[in-house]
Formats: C-alpha cells, sequence, structure tokens
C-alpha cells in the first residue's frame, strides 16, 4: 500500500531534483521549469499532509492557491524572460546582470 | 464721557486695550506682506493710521482711566486702579517654595504708570511717523521701514501694558528684535549690519538676568503677575524661612574640606531672595535701559535711520528698563543693597557719558550719549526711591530728546542734500549757522536744549531737580530691619555721604549736560558761516575746480545745493514735540513749584507706588534743603551754558582747540569714548573667541577627525564587502537563496531551547524561568537541578518555578523538542545573592 510517507518521500525527491535543477542549469526556461517542480513537490506534500488528516481541507485548498500563483509566477516569469531575450539576444542566466549598477 | 466709555467696556474686561494693540500689528502685517505692491502712499496711509488709531484708542482708554480712578478716590487717598484684559489663557507653571500653581495669561493692563507711557509711545510714535514719511520718502525700503516700525510700536505697547512678567518680555524681545531689523536696516553697508548684531547681542546678556529675575520671583512670590507679586512680596520679606536666604559663598552654606578649606570664608556671605531678585532684574534693565555696563551698544544704534533714533534709543525702548523699575518699585526696595546699586550705575553711567559726549563730533553721537547720561539720571532717581521723578525725567525726556533727534534729522536730511556723504553729513564741524537756513529746525532745537539743560521752567528742568533733590535728601529704611537683627545677621546700610556724593555726580553730569548740548546747538546752528560750503558732490567739486584753474579767488565754495528747511511732515512734529519740551514739565510737574488745579505727575502717579512710600522716608531737614538743591541745578544750568558760549561763540572755538591740544592724550580718550569697546574687545570678546577657536579646533581634530571618520571608514568596510555579494548576476541571487532556506530549514528541524529568569517580588526566593518559544517546540524541565529531567514525557509548559535559599545556586535544565523529533537542551544557572548582614566585632 502506498502510505503517506511514500508521498512525502516522492515530494522531497522532487524538491531536491527542482532545487538542483534551480541552481545547476543556466538555462532560464530550465530554470523556470525547476521552480515549477520545487513549487509541484510542496504541492504533493501538501495534498499528501491533507490525506493524512482528512478532516480539514486547508492542504487541499492550499493546494488549489498555489497553482493559482504558479500560473501567475509562469506568466510574469515568461514575459521577464522575453524581455531578457530582446535585450540580451540570450536565456543564459549568466548573462542576466542587468541588477548590477 | 469717561464713565460712557467705562459702561461700554468693564474694567475688568476693558477690550479697547485689543484696538491699541492690533492696529499696530495689522500696520506692521499689511506693509509687511503687501508693502512693496501698495506702493508708497498706501503704505503711508497704512501707517499713519494704524499708529494714530492706536494713539487715538490710547487717548479714550486714558480718559476712562481718569474718570475710574476719579470714581475710587477717598479724600485725599486715592486706591490703585487699573483697567485689565485677558486675550487668552496661555499657559500654567509649578511655582518653586509655594507650590503653588501659576497660571500665565495673555493679559494686558492699564494702570496710572502704563496709562502715561502708552501715551508717550503712541503719540510721540505717532509723529515719528509722520516726520518719518518725508525724511524716508526717497529710501527703496520705504514700506519694510513702516513694517518695522510698526511692529516697534506694537512690541513696545505690549511690554508696557502687559500685566505680568512673561507677556512683557515678549514685548521686551520684540523690541530688541525691531531694535535690531531698524539698526541694521540699511543692511548692506557692513558696519550698520554689526551695529544691529551688537545691540541685540548685548541686550541678550540682559534679557539673561531679566530671565533669572522672572524664576526668582516665581519661585519665590508664587506670581507672576503684578498683582500676585505685590501679594506675595510678603514672603520674600520672611527670611525666618532660609529658604528665602541664598547662601553665595561658600556655595549652599556648606562647609569645605581637606584641600579646599582655604575656601572658607571668615564670614560667610548671604543674601536675601530680594536681593538676588533685585540684582537679576537690574542686569536686564541696565541692558535694555543702556546703562554701564552694558551701554556699548546705544552710540553703534545710531547706524539706523534717524527717526529711528528718535523713536526706539531715546523716547521709548530704552526706557523700558526705568518703566520696569518703577513697575517693581516695591520688589526693588525690599533691598537697599540694590537700590544703591541702581542709583550709582545711574549717576555713574550719567557722568561718564556725559565726557564722552564732550568732544563728540558727530551730532548723533553727541545725542546718543546725552541720552545714556539721562537714562542713568533716571536710573538715579528711581535708584534712590524717587521713582515718580525717576519716572518723570522718562516723561519729559521723551518729549525733548525726540525733539532734538528729529532736529538732528532734519539737519542731516538738509546737508545731505548738499554733502551726500553719511560721515561728513553728520559731522558738526561742516555745519554752522544753519539756523539762517532751517528756522523751524533751529527754533525746536534750542527749546529742546533748553529743557536737557535743565533751564529752569522747562520740563527737563523740573525732573533733573526733582531727581538731583531726592538724591541728596532720601534714604531708604531696610524692610529686613526687624528680622535681620533677630536673625543675628548683617545688615546692609548705605553710607552716610552717599546721597552728597550722588547729588554732586549728578549736578556736574548736569553741568557737563547743559555744556555739550549748547556746543552742539552752537556748532550747528550758530556762528557766522556755515562751514558745508567747501564740500559739495565730488563730481561737481572736481568739475569746479578745474573751471577755476586759471582765475584765483578767495570764495573756496563750490556749488551745491544750500541747506533748507524740511517739508512740514518733519517740521510739524518739531513744532509739538518743542512745545511739549517746554511746558510739560509746568503741566505735569512735580518739582517744587506745584499747580494744584491741574493733576501733578506726583498725585497721579502716588497709588502706583504707595507701597514703596513706606520704604523710602526723606531725611530730617529736606523740607528746608529745597531750594538751595534746587540752586545746584540751576548753576549746573548757567555754569554749563556760559562756558559753551564763551567757548564756541565768544572766543570761536579757539578754547576747545588750546585744550585738546594742551591734553591730547585726555582729548584721544574721550574722542575714543575712554576705549571701553576696545576694552570689552580685549577681554570678553577675546575670550569668547578663543573659546570658539578651541571648539573649532576641537570640531576640526576630534569631531571630524576621529568621531565623524572612524564610523565612515566602517561602514565603508562592510560596504566594499557587501559590494562583493552583489555580483547583478541572477544565478548566484538563487544560490544565496537556497543556502538562506536550507539555514531555515536547519534552523526548524534543531532546537534552540534558551529561557529568561524573573524574580518574583523583591528578594523573595522565588524565581520564574520562561522557556523562549519556538515553532513546534515541546519542553521538559529540570527545575530543582538534580540533572535527571522531572519527567519522561514532553509537553506544552513554558515555565517552571523555582525558589532558592540564599546564597544558593540551582542548575535549571530546559529540553526543548522540535516537531521532527530532534531535542537540544540548555542549562540556565540561577543564583541568590546571601543577604548583606552588618559586621559584628565580637569582643567578648
Amino acid at each position: 500500500m502506498i502510505t503517506s510517507d511514500n508521498y512525502v518521500a516522492l515530494s522531497a525527491i522532487l524538491f531536491g531534483i527542482g532545487g538542483v535543477g534551480f541552481l545547476v542549469r543556466r538555462n532560464v526556461l530550465v530554470t523556470l521549469m525547476s521552480i515549477e517542480v520545487m513549487l509541484n513537490a510542496v504541492n504533493l506534500a501538501l495534498v499528501a499532509f491533507n490525506r493524512a488528516r482528512p478532516d480539514n481541507l486547508t492542504g487541499q485548498m492550499f493546494a488549489f492557491f498555489l497553482i493559482a500563483a504558479e500560473a501567475a509566477e509562469v506568466a510574469v516569469g515568461l514575459a521577464i524572460v522575453l524581455s531578457l531575450f530582446r535585450i540580451k539576444r540570450t536565456v543564459r542566466t549568466d548573462d542576466a546582470d542587468l541588477l548590477k549598477n | 464721557m469717561g464713565a460712557q466709555i467705562l459702561s461700554l467696556f468693564p474694567a475688568a474686561n476693558f477690550s479697547l486695550i485689543a484696538v491699541i494693540l492690533a492696529l499696530p500689528l495689522l500696520g506692521a502685517f499689511v506693509n509687511g506682506v503687501w508693502g512693496k505692491r501698495l506702493g508708497n502712499d498706501a503704505v503711508r496711509v497704512m501707517a499713519l493710521s494704524a499708529v494714530g488709531g492706536s494713539f487715538l484708542a490710547s487717548v479714550v482708554t486714558f480718559i476712562a482711566l481718569a474718570s475710574h480712578v476719579d470714581a475710587h478716590i477717598e479724600g485725599d487717598h486715592h486706591e490703585h486702579v487699573k483697567l485689565a484684559w485677558t486675550a487668552w489663557q496661555w499657559m500654567h507653571t509649578k511655582a518653586g517654595f509655594t507650590g503653588g500653581n501659576i497660571p500665565i495669561d495673555v493679559r494686558f493692563s492699564v494702570d496710572a504708570l502704563s496709562g502715561v507711557m502708552m501715551l508717550v509711545v503712541t503719540g510721540i510714535g505717532f509723529l515719528i511717523h509722520l516726520y518719518s514719511t518725508a525724511y524716508m520718502a526717497e529710501d527703496p525700503g520705504f514700506a519694510r521701514f513702516f513694517a518695522y516700525m510698526n511692529l516697534f510700536i506694537f512690541a513696545m505697547l505690549t511690554l508696557i501694558l502687559a500685566d505680568n512678567l512673561p507677556v512683557l518680555f515678549v514685548g521686551w524681545e520684540g523690541v530688541g528684535l525691531c531694535s535690531y531689523l531698524l539698526i541694521g536696516f540699511w543692511y548692506e553697508k557692513m558696519p550698520n549690519a554689526a551695529a544691529g548684531k551688537k545691540a541685540f547681542i548685548a541686550n541678550r546678556v540682559g534679557d539673561f538676568g531679566l530671565i533669572c529675575g522672572m524664576f526668582l520671583l516665581a519661585s519665590y512670590t508664587g506670581a507672576l503677575d503684578w498683582t500676585g507679586i505685590a501679594n506675595g512680596i510678603g514672603s520674600l520679606k520672611d527670611t525666618t524661612q532660609d529658604a528665602y536666604l541664598i547662601h553665595v559663598w561658600p556655595v549652599g552654606g556648606g562647609q569645605y574640606q581637606g584641600i579646599f578649606s582655604f575656601l572658607q570664608p571668615h564670614n560667610p556671605l548671604t543674601i536675601t531672595a530680594a536681593t538676588a531678585v533685585g540684582l537679576a532684574l537690574l542686569l536686564g534693565c541696565t541692558g535694555k535701559s543702556a546703562q554701564i555696563p552694558l551701554y556699548v551698544w546705544l552710540p553703534d544704534a545710531m547706524a539706523g535711520p534717524t527717526p529711528v533714533s528718535a523713536l526706539i534709543h531715546a523716547a521709548t525702548m530704552v526706557t523700558a528698563g526705568v518703566y520696569l523699575i518703577c513697575r517693581l518699585s516695591f520688589v526693588f526696595t525690599l533691598s537697599p543693597f540694590v537700590m544703591m546699586l541702581i542709583a550709582s550705575v545711574g549717576a555713574a553711567t550719567a557722568l561718564f557719558a556725559a565726557t564722552i559726549a564732550l568732544v563728540q563730533n558727530d551730532i548723533k553721537k553727541v545725542l546718543a550719549y546725552s541720552t545714556i547720561s539721562q537714562l542713568g539720571f533716571m536710573f538715579l532717581g528711581v535708584g534712590v526711591g524717587a521713582f515718580t521723578a525717576g519716572f518723570f525725567h522718562v516723561f519729559t525726556h521723551a518729549f525733548f530728546k525726540a525733539c532734538l533727534f528729529l532736529c538732528a534729522g532734519s539737519v542731516i536730511h538738509a546737508m545731505h542734500a548738499r554733502v551726500h556723504d553719511d560721515e561728513r553729513a553728520q559731522d558738526m564741524r561742516y555745519m554752522g549757522a544753519l539756523r539762517k537756513h532751517m528756522p523751524i529746525t533751529y527754533w525746536s532745537f534750542f527749546a529742546s536744549t533748553l529743557a536737557i539743560a535743565g533751564c529752569p521752567l522747562t520740563s527737563g528742568f523740573f525732573s533733573k531737580d526733582e531727581i538731583l533733590y531726592r538724591s541728596w535728601v532720601d534714604h531708604s529704611v531696610n524692610p529686613f530691619a526687624d528680622v535681620l537683627t533677630r536673625q543675628k545677621l548683617e545688615m546692609f546700610v548705605p553710607p552716610q555721604w552717599l546721597g552728597p556724593a550722588l547729588y554732586v555726580v549728578g549736578v556736574l553730569a548736569a553741568t557737563l549736560t547743559a555744556f555739550y548740548m549748547f556746543r552742539a546747538l552752537f556748532m550747528t546752528f550758530w556762528g557766522d558761516e556755515f562751514r558745508g560750503w567747501t564740500i559739495g558732490r565730488p563730481s561737481l567739486v572736481a568739475a569746479h575746480a578745474s573751471d577755476d584753474h586759471d582765475h584765483h579767488h578767495d570764495d573756496l565754495s563750490v556749488p551745491g545745493a544750500a541747506p533748507k528747511e524740511s517739508p512740514w511732515q518733519m517740521t510739524v512734529p518739531l513744532i509739538i514735540l518743542a512745545t511739549c519740551a517746554v511746558v510739560a514739565g509746568l503741566i505735569f510737574n512735580a518739582g517744587p513749584i506745584n499747580i494744584p488745579a491741574l493733576h501733578s505727575m506726583d498725585h497721579w502717579l502716588e497709588p502706583v507706588f504707595e507701597p514703596v512710600a513706606r520704604t523710602v522716608r526723606l531725611s530730617e531737614g529736606a523740607e528746608g534743603l529745597t531750594w538751595p538743591l534746587a540752586g545746584g541745578g540751576i548753576l549746573a544750568f548757567i555754569i554749563g551754558t556760559g562756558v559753551a558760549y564763551w567757548m564756541y561763540i565768544m572766543e570761536a572755538g579757539r578754547p576747545a582747540e588750546a585744550l585738546a591740544d594742551a591734553a591730547p592724550g585726555l582729548y584721544r580718550l574721550l574722542l575714543d569714548k575712554w576705549r571701553i569697546d576696545e576694552l570689552y574687545d580685549a577681554t570678553i570678546i577675546a575670550a569668547v573667541d578663543a573659546l570658539a577657536d578651541t571648539s573649532a579646533a576641537f570640531d576640526q581634530t576630534i569631531v571630524d577627525g576621529i568621531v565623524a571618520k572612524v564610523p565612515a571608514l566602517l561602514v565603508s568596510l562592510f560596504g566594499s564587502i557587501l559590494r562583493a555579494f552583489q555580483t547583478g548576476v541572477v544565478h548566484v541571487y538563487a544560490a544565496f537563496m537556497v543556502i538562506g532556506l536550507a539555514f531555515f530549514g536547519w534552523f526548524f528541524v534543531f532546537p534552540h531551547p534558551a529561557a529568561t529568569v524573573t524574580a518574583v517580588g523583591k528578594d523573595t526566593g522565588d524565581y520564574i524561568v520562561t522557556a523562549a518559544p519556538g515553532m513546534g517546540y515541546q519542553y521538559r524541565w529540570d527545575a530543582d537541578g538534580n540533572g535527571q529531567f522531572d519527567s519522561e514525557r514532553t509537553s506544552d509548559q513554558m515555565s517552571v518555578k523555582v525558589h532558592l535559599d540564599e546564597g544558593k545556586t540551582q542548575n535549571v535544565r530546559v529540553e526543548a523538542t522540535s516537531a521532527f523529533g530532534f531535542s537540544n537542551s540548555a542549562a540556565i544557572p540561577i543564583t541568590r545573592a546571601a543577604s548583606v548582614k552588618p559586621m559584628q566585632l565580637g569582643l567578648n
């Protein structure tokens, strides 16, 4: 039987993959995707914990809010990526140093 | 008519005072804000109507006051009555020794004393405003000038009409400010701006004294309004209470021990509170009224336009000190020492300033020193307890000195039209024979000179002779005599020779006054020839010189306007003031000749100075000395005038030159005003400068060098470290975020217990140990300190109570467990100090 622990473990693994990807990949798009993976790992954990406590639905509700937030984040993030590409003709994070000075 | 006014404005709420005060303020506001746009005509109308309206309201108020006084006369004695108006309640303060609450209201009142002053200020103020409309007509700062002048009238009225010391102080500072603004009116010139500053700073020294006096009065009498101070004055007399004696040396009445024992005096110096109050107030009065040692600002104040000198530095502002002494006469007379000091300062100033005036060539300088000298006479008068005489001299002096200054202004105006040089337009050596050119100015100046020199039957004769007479015969009775004797304290008794000495100094000063005033008159208006013909506009002089190159002739005169009489706006005030200067003494005389049909000043002011009458007595045989002593004043006039006539008319100035040549050192010394300014520069100002230099050096080396630089270095160091992290690369920021997140994760997973200890009550031995909260923490406690936790299971219990015996230490431990099951513990040692018992020496 698949227990909550399995779900939480999967969530942790996904979060780790996302975190490492976020740190090591240089492509902005991939970075964004890594963030999505991390967020979805959190979503998974929320829903899994909620299953352990079925008397309230806070975890599931929270997950819905997170999905909405992710959608917004992606919309803004992609717009930023497009802007960056227009200015720099690149999507590599190493070249995204416009914040300095 | 007076009764009708009083039915309209009751005495307790006499709101007409508001009109007197508000009109000049309104004038100052309108002229100050819109003056430039309104144009000179509108400014003139505004300024004149403001002061004129204020004068009319003052007259109405005075009539009401007179009828109110009449209504309160019982037989020969009349009560001290006043008309009062409260604008609003200002603030409250606590009294020091009485502990009561002192309400300070913005309250104004008119009584016999302030009523006369009010008329003088607004009446003479109006005349001087009228004069100024012509005198200042060409000045670009016309509107600004009248804004300041109106503001000055407002401030002076506030000073006079104030019903308590704080409101008086507002006016006191207000006239100081206006004085500064008007002295430095032509501020483009450096000396004028410096003179304004000097006046302001010298006045501040005096103001410091006034503030101290005010605080002392509040704390000793528990009141700051005139009536309250008069009522509370009883406590100042009560020297049975130690608080009312001030131990000056040793400070606070203590003992100096050890190496400081040489400071212990043989006779401790103790003064009464009344003396302390009197000294502080006297400092304030010497500042405003230009007495030794603070007189130095007044001669320099002549840098302002001449009407300003007439209004501020002769007729009104400088009399504020004398007014304050009169107003608080019942405080000053409590201290015979302070009274003696006032009289001595006055006599010394009168003589000292007169000696300087002897040799000055600038007509305004002569008048400036004569003002200081006359103020000295007023101080002499009030100092010997002749308050009515002193105040009467304020009154007469206002007329003749205003007139003299306005005449000088008229002369300067005429000279300036020809000379175009500020220095030489005021120099009497370039004048002469002006009576032919400007007869009205001449006759006004002549009348006022007679008055100031003390010619019999003019106003100055009555007031000055009364002061001289009283300075000989008055002696004040120490109101503390009883208590001081009972307490076996030394009582100050003025020396016997003081009265005659003051009289002699006064007569000497009066002689010099007659001399230098007639010297000024002769040099300016008499003589056969106008000496200003030889100077003219520089351009014209140059042209003239080249024209005359070939044909020499003896006439050295150069073309240019001849001095001529001033317009009516200037001469009418002169005529009025000169008339008053001559007849004011007859109308309101306080001297030996009394006209009972008219209210004499003596009788009119009697209720104001009634409390003082008990402490100032005439010495025996004073009645018989009336005429012999008056003879001294008359003799002073005759000698002074005669010598001046001989020197400057009969011998045409040759004896004066001979004298100057005979004693060149003394002549230079007098011309340099005894070099007192230089003395102040070398001592006080040099000391302040040295302090300022030291402070500047400290500021530059220590403050700017170390205190400011070290933190700046630290900040820039940290800045350069932190700047290294700001790569601008998104990726690096992301890495820092992850590191931070990891730290938070670690912090939440592994607990960090801590606890604070609170003692219950004072030294009960009970303590409460409270653990710091943490997210999801569960706690276990080891409260008894035995190394074992008190329970196996963790709980939500965040605090335990511990009891300790004296001198014991206990190691309380707390263990926190996070939601992830990790736990950690911390030890909190608690020590209770052993109580300190008095040490016992066992000798048994």
